[in-house]
């Protein structure tokens, strides 16, 4: 607006230009100098006419000549004096003409095709069509992850203030009218579009919708496809689940993935970790759209190719009797709290390749209420405390003191070093005080376990013996003799990769801690007191106890190689399908390292761990009763200010190892009582499959209902 | 007013009718009607070429209603035609009267009507913009008060009278507000002045006085400017839109969304017509709604891409056509009064014609300012043909053929 009038004003500057230009340029030649008439003399004068030009004109009325002829003479009009005036009005007019036409032939003869090219863009829209995602499957080929189609009904977000349609969608899909508003309103699957008002709807109901559009303004009908899981919650944490894609996984770049706003990608799990091999490609529809968006013609289509199916490790059977034995045990009527623990994760491995038969993590979700976005009300509750985070999958990202569990590797590294030998003997008074230093640490067993070998102190994971070899370790470091390094013992558990994470095909796994003196002074560097090295950090780390931290995984991981000597990488993915059922990607099972351990020390620890299960009466019976010959440990997990967690690992057959299992039960109690029966019976279920017989078909499992009750633990002290 | 110069006692040809002219169409006296009435007629049917193609696809707007427009034009057009322009003269004060009451009337109570933030429209039945048929009474005002002087506007105390006069419509209109029709006022008044004979020395003080009021409302406004929520400043003077249109002017890449948007797809429209265009009806911006506001402001879009620049020329050859016949007209003109007329009815169109064209392909800021003969518009139409109408009666009421003259027999 300021620029016209100044671009006004700029014209008549021309203008008074040229006519300042004109009238120096007439004044110069010196011709007749126009009368100046002031105003008292115009008085007398009519509009326009020179007192001369009237008086002629009256005179030659007068004398009736009719005087009108084309030579009216140039004087008597008004615009001769004003010539230059005309003149100046000429050039602006060629002015304003001529800088049009020179702009208009840019813009139209010398960029035109620029132009066109940006009409066509603002005509033309691709428009991606999502594929269908790619089912994924157990070992034996049994669907866990579907498809369907599902009638969903969508609407704009203005539609929540009218109160009509609001009013009529919940007539017709029999929803309050105060939830149809408010899934309208929630702008989870992005600001831009439609909102999801429901899914599944019936035909008839999508058919009155389309029947009265009209009464219906900025509500549609999509048949989208739409995840389903035919167990439930079954194997949920391996599963994942799917949403529409977040702002930043539109913005990741990731290899042949290109993430449309409309798709559906996976947020967890398999789903996730394998998103670009299940997503399937695009279809890509050119579509003629005018300005509102609204797409008026297909100019050309191709249609959307199907991601690949995946084929899991996972069993199915074995799976469910992990889910269901951990959901009863922790949550028998639903809610956590009423049985043992308030969580709890299970996995079992072949420790000859890696693969997971089952991996289970309670409280469990069901992902089919997460499709198409988490609904407020489910995440609200999965994220209260009340829930125990049913989203967490323990048995990769829970990390938990590792306990007597430790004690394979522990007493490996002892014998490694000689601080332990075959023919080695301790006494335990059921308390020791090797350091003198008045700080008495207790076995489990108050009254003390007598006389023992390395054997027996793991066979009755007796603490004292432990201690130790501990003190040995201290006694023998740079506080001591200075005999081997201040991190010997931590180097050795290294070597089962106890500080890091096993490699699985799931994303968010966590790796364990195993305590430096280096990694202790970083924790307590606000706390100098705290940093030094003692003696009483060896004897809590030899017991998996202090800063120790695992998780379920690492030490089924760690076990599989004291059962075979090698460190599997565990996976889930068996192979990729194609839509033609061919096997496109197979999984190659990958060595990590080869277990760097005395074979002689190995045989006679897995020996200790095959008493373990012998030796006790209670144990042994679990096992003989799932039919297993298996070697293990339990575990017992102090947890300060509540009650222990109880851990069992086990690998079957003891002689020939084919799968390990971990089971922890979080605040569980004590772990030969409460885990061991887990480990037995899913090492039952994985050694029947393998044997081929017939097992019970997996059933749908039910996601957790976010209730818990106040859980009042064992409080027994530690009975492994 | 009363110091003006009183001309009533001289009517320029007060003397007895004279013997009627033989041929209306004789030479000389008439010769530019015959070619005035052919542009004109080209001109409207071409424009309503476009403005069918434009509106057949929009259902917003009815092309019957611009027909109406038209065929009410021609009905004002005859009247003011055969109405001798000089019995006119001397109704300065009338004018002004009319004038005001006109640009004023959309803030009268019951028929005022506010939209988009302006009081510019009224309701008598229909809604329309008196602030646009005003300008037909403008071009009266303003030629009639600087007839008066007779070609001779040299008295320092004259000319700030005249000018502070030619001022009142450009204010009223500025308290709807509507700066587009404000500046059309402005520019009519401004070529009367030139034209009327100011002198050359006024009107480049005039000239630089302008530009310093403008510096100075700039001035003003950053110290009135208020902090309406943080970091977003209201201006009082200039309203925020009208910064950012003159933003997007200097600088149309800059934002292709917002308020650039509109110059981005009537730059679009207008560059791929190309050539000859897309054809009559085949435009793809207009048609499909990313041209906004295609039949009214931006229809000269609608022309360059189905027309392309052939048809763009065609329009433009038949706009210079019209000014080049209608300043013939008005150097026929015998008195000072007629000429002005003219004159300033020339300089609406030119002002009018480079505002929205120019709007369209960014040589000007984007304002509200209709296309003469093509915009939909029925009272835009219709103020065009009373112009028409007034250079008609130019052209055929002479000082020599006296009032009663070559129409004698019709009045």
């Amino acid at each position: 607006m300021i620029a016209a009038i100044i671009a006004a004003i700029a014209a008549g500057l021309i203008v008074v230009a040229v006519i300042v230009a004109v009238v120096i340029v007439r004044n110069r030649r010196g011709a007749k100098a126009t009368p100046r008439k002031d105003f008292q003399q115009l008085d007398t004068v009519g509009v326009g006419s020179s007192p001369f030009e009237s008086s002629s004109e009256a005179l030659s009325a007068k004398n009736g000549e009719v005087r009108v002829t084309r030579g009216q003479t140039a004087v008597k009009k008004p615009s001769e004096a004003l010539r230059g005036r005309f003149v100046a009005l000429g050039v602006l007019a060629a002015a304003v003409f001529g800088s049009l036409s020179a702009k208009l032939w840019s813009l139209q003869v010398l960029s035109s095709s620029d132009y066109s090219r940006d009409a066509e863009k603002n005509l033309y829209s691709t428009v991606s069509t999502p594929a269908p995602r790619g089912l994924i499957c157990d070992a034996q080929g049994t669907p866990l992850v579907k498809n369907r189609a599902s009638q969903t009904v969508l609407a704009d977000a203005d539609v929540a203030d009218d109160r009509d349609v609001v009013r009529r969608l919940s007539a017709v899909l029999g929803v309050p009218a105060n939830v149809v508003r408010q899934r309208i309103q929630d702008s989870s699957g992005g600001a831009q579009s439609q909102r999801v008002v429901a899914d599944d709807v019936r035909l008839r109901d999508v058919a009155f919708i389309a029947e009265h559009s009209d009464a219906f303004p900025g509500v549609a009908v999509e048949t989208r496809t739409v995840r389903e899981y035919p167990y439930g919650a079954l194997a949920a944490h391996v599963l994942g689940y799917t949403g529409p894609p977040s702002e930043e996984e539109l913005k990741a770049k990731v290899e042949g993935r290109e993430i449309k706003a409309t798709d559906t990608v996976g947020k967890s799990g398999v789903e996730a970790y394998y998103d670009s091999v299940i997503s399937g490609d695009h279809g890509q529809r050119r579509v003629l759209a005018d300005a509102a968006g609204n797409a008026l013609e297909v100019v050309s289509e191709t249609q959307a190719v199907k991601g690949s199916d995946v084929r899991l490790t996972i069993d199915a059977r074995v799976q469910y009797v992990a889910d269901k034995t951990l959901a009863d045990l922790v949550a028998p009527d639903g809610v956590i709290g009423r049985g043992r623990g308030v969580a709890a994760a299970a996995v079992v491995m072949d420790v000859r390749d890696g693969a997971v038969l089952a991996l289970s993590s309670y409280p469990t979700f069901d992902p089919a209420n997460f499709t198409g976005g988490i609904p407020q009300e489910i995440w609200d509750l999965y994220t209260s405390e009340e829930s125990h985070a049913p989203l967490n999958n323990r048995v990769i990202s829970g990390q938990y003191p590792a306990a007597s569990t430790y004690k394979a590797f522990t007493s490996l590294a002892g014998l490694e070093y000689g601080f332990a030998s075959p023919t080695s003997g301790w006494v335990c008074e059921g308390k020791w005080d090797g350091f003198g230093s008045g700080d008495v640490q207790m076995c489990w067993n108050h009254s003390g376990h007598g006389g023992l070998d390395l054997r027996g102190g793991i066979v009755n994971s007796c603490d004292v013996v432990f201690y130790e070899i501990a003190k040995a370790f201290f006694d023998h470091g740079p506080a001591g003799t200075g005999q081997v390094s201040e991190t010997a013992l931590q180097d050795y558990l290294a070597r089962f990769n106890l500080d890091k994470a096993t490699g699985i095909d799931l994303a968010n796994e966590a790796a364990g801690t195993i305590p430096t003196p280096a990694w202790k002074a970083e924790r307590w560097r606000n706390l100098p007191s705290e940093i030094p090295w003692r003696g009483g950090d060896f004897t809590n780390m030899i017991i998996g106890q202090g800063y120790v931290l695992v998780t379920p995984l690492e030490i089924a991981v760690a076990y599989g190689g004291v059962a075979t000597g090698r460190i599997m990488r565990p996976h889930l993915l068996k192979e990729v399908r194609n839509a033609a059922d061919e096997v496109v990607v197979s999984y190659e099972p990958e060595v990590v390292c080869e277990v760097d351990a005395n074979a002689s020390h190995l045989a006679y620890v897995r020996d200790a761990l095959r008493g373990v299960i012998t030796e006790n009466n209670k144990v042994a019976t679990m096992f003989a009763e799932a039919g297993v010959q298996a070697a293990g440990k339990s575990g017992t997990g102090e947890n300060s200010g509540a009650a222990d967690h109880a851990w069992f690992v086990a690998y079957a057959p003891y002689d020939d190892p084919k799968y390990v299992v971990t089971v922890i039960i979080d605040q569980g109690g004590g772990g030969s009582e409460v885990a061991a029966p887990v480990a037995a019976k899913l090492l039952g279920a994985a050694m029947a499959a393998d044997a081929g017989a017939e097992l019970e078909a997996p059933q749908r499992v039910a996601g957790s209902t976010g209730k818990s009750v106040e859980y009042h633990g064992t409080s027994a002290g530690r009975t492994d | 007013m009363a110091e003006l110069p009183q001309i009533n006692s001289v009517r320029s040809a007060p003397v007895a009718p004279r013997a009627s002219r033989p041929s209306r169409l004789g030479p000389g006296v008439e010769g530019p009607l015959i070619p005035f009435i052919v542009v004109a007629v080209l001109l409207v049917g071409y424009g309503l070429v476009v403005c069918w193609s434009a509106t057949s696809t929009n259902a917003d707007f009815s092309f019957s209603r611009q027909l109406t427009g038209v065929a009410g034009g021609l009905v004002a057009m005859a009247v003011l035609w055969r109405f001798d322009y000089r019995r006119l003269a001397n109704m300065t004060m009338v004018f002004l009267v009319i004038n005001v009451v006109l640009i004023l009337s959309p803030h009268l109570p019951v028929i005022g009507v506010n939209a988009k933030g302006a009081q510019s429209w009224i309701k008598i039945g229909m809604q329309v913009q008196p602030g646009e048929f005003a300008k037909v009474t403008v071009v009266l005002y303003a030629a009639s008060l600087v007839a008066r002087y007779g070609g001779t506007l040299d008295d320092a105390r004259e000319y700030c009278k005249v000018l502070g006069l030619l001022l009142i419509p450009f204010l009223c209109i500025m308290t709807q507000p509507d700066l587009g029709t404000g500046l059309v006022y402005l520019f009519i008044s401004a070529v009367t002045l030139v034209m009327g004979g100011a002198k050359p020395r006024y009107l480049i003080v005039t000239l630089i006085a302008g530009i310093l009021a403008i510096a100075a409302v700039f001035v003003i406004d950053e110290f009135l400017k208020y902090e309406k929520s943080p970091g977003v400043y209201e201006y009082r003077l200039l309203k925020n839109y009208q910064r950012s249109r003159l933003l997007v002017f200097l600088n149309p890449g800059g934002d292709t969304s917002g308020d650039g948007y509109n110059l981005a797809q009537a730059m679009i429209a207008i560059g791929s017509g190309g050539l000859f265009g897309k054809g009559l009806l085949n435009g793809t911006q207009a048609t499909y709604g990313y041209l906004p506001e295609a039949p009214t402001d931006f229809i000269f879009c609608v022309l360059a891409e189905e027309l392309g620049f052939v048809g763009v020329m065609a329009l433009l050859a038949l706009y210079v056509a019209l000014i080049v016949v209608a300043l013939r007209i008005a150097r026929a003109a015998d008195d000072l009064f007629g000429m002005l007329i003219v004159c300033a009815v020339v300089g609406m169109w030119l002002f009018q014609i480079l505002e929205n064209i120019g709007m369209t392909c960014g040589l000007m800021p984007i304002t509200g300012i209709p296309l003469p003969f093509v915009s939909y518009g029925s009272s835009f139409m219709m103020v065009n043909f009373a112009m028409l109408g007034l250079i008609a009666s130019v052209c055929t009421h002479h000082n020599a053929l006296g009032r009663k003259g070559a129409y004698a027999a019709t009045h």
